[in-house]
């Protein structure tokens, strides 16, 4: 077969695997538990930190954050708010639309590298919204917990949302 | 240990700031497509508007800002805050929180991104070797456009260890 001939057929014969949900789906209260985890390495973290410049030493040089009581370096706090963070995007924002802010932040400890963080988050609030035609606000409140399931962050997202129709 | 001391700036204590005090941090940077793609992979964030320039002509549906790949905010604030975090940050002992944190414009590859700061809160912590200091961090691109905004709090040294209770 020609290649041609091949990519035509894969585009009659393939079914599309979506990914991502919309407005619709996000009735107040429904919960999701986010996908895989992540375990927050040094590489992840000092490439992190290096390239947003967040010159604190804590995140980059062991032997001052052993000076200062931590046990090995500590992971950049918006590193862990990233992660947490991106592994919620397939359930809460892939489906389109832009991220407007967040609100209520708190790190409830510091992590260290080595660990392994998951995320669950709970719809919050969705409204209407006059501003984009094809478009709602959904609030959610996010947690990124570790490997025991102890919170170590929690905020609210807000983003505008895809609407299905 | 002995050679960690003293390698970090001498004027970015609890003591040095002053609450109304408004801060224009030294550098900017230039956001590239390596900053937002690795990190935005990195953290695994599957929104492929962040990376999927084919995508984004195709279905921009005529958004303004929204036809090529949008550095994902996350990263873009990161940066605010990074570049603000020697002086604000560089004596933090652990970073408490953030509120209010609002994306005000979307960033683009090639955007050039510069951070103000100004100095809300000091309040004293149940430690006598720092205290807690809320601020809010501004950062706005090579249009002086306004992209970002948010309050952040932290729990930073004292340079000197309070000995009373006040």
């Amino acid at each position: 077969m020609k290649d041609d001939v091949v990519v035509a057929s894969l585009r009659a014969r393939a079914k599309p695997w979506t990914r991502g949900n919309r407005f619709e789906d996000f009735a107040v209260g429904r919960a999701f538990r986010h996908h895989w985890g992540r375990t927050l390495t040094a590489a992840d973290n000092v490439l992190f930190t290096t390239l947003t410049l967040h010159y604190n030493p804590l995140y980059t040089n062991l032997d001052y954050a052993r000076a200062n009581g931590f046990a090995d370096l500590v992971v950049c706090p918006l590193l862990l708010f990233n992660t947490v963070f991106g592994m919620s995007v397939e359930d809460l924002s892939e489906g389109g639309g832009p991220f407007l802010g967040v609100d209520d932040l708190a790190y409830h400890r510091p992590v260290l590298v080595g660990e392994t963080v998951y995320a669950e988050s709970e719809v919050v609030a969705r409204r209407e919204t006059g501003s984009r035609p094809g478009f709602g606000i959904v609030t959610w409140h996010t947690r990124g917990t570790d490997a025991d399931g102890a919170p170590v962050l929690d905020y609210k997202r807000t983003n505008l949302v895809r609407k299905r129709t | 240990m002995r050679q960690a001391t003293a390698r970090t700036s001498i004027d970015n204590y609890f003591e040095d700031f002053e609450p109304g005090e408004v801060i224009a941090h030294a550098r900017g940077k230039t956001v590239t497509e390596m900053d937002n793609v690795l990190l935005t992979n990195m953290v695994m964030n599957t929104a492929d508007g962040h990376f999927n320039e084919h995508r984004m002509q195709q279905q921009s549906r005529g958004i303004a800002g929204f036809d090529t790949r949008i550095v994902y905010g996350g990263i873009s604030f990161s940066m605010v805050i990074g570049l603000a975090a020697q002086d604000t940050g560089e004596q933090v002992l652990e970073e408490r929180g953030m509120d209010k944190i609002r994306l005000r414009a979307p960033v683009h590859h090639g955007d050039t991104l510069y951070a103000f700061t100004e100095v809300l809160e000091k309040t004293d912590s149940n430690r006598s070797d720092a205290g807690i200091v809320r601020f809010r961090h501004y950062g706005i691109n090579q249009h002086d456009k306004l992209v970002y905004e948010g309050e952040r709090t932290v729990l930073m040294r004292r340079r000197t260890i309070q000995t009373t209770s006040s």
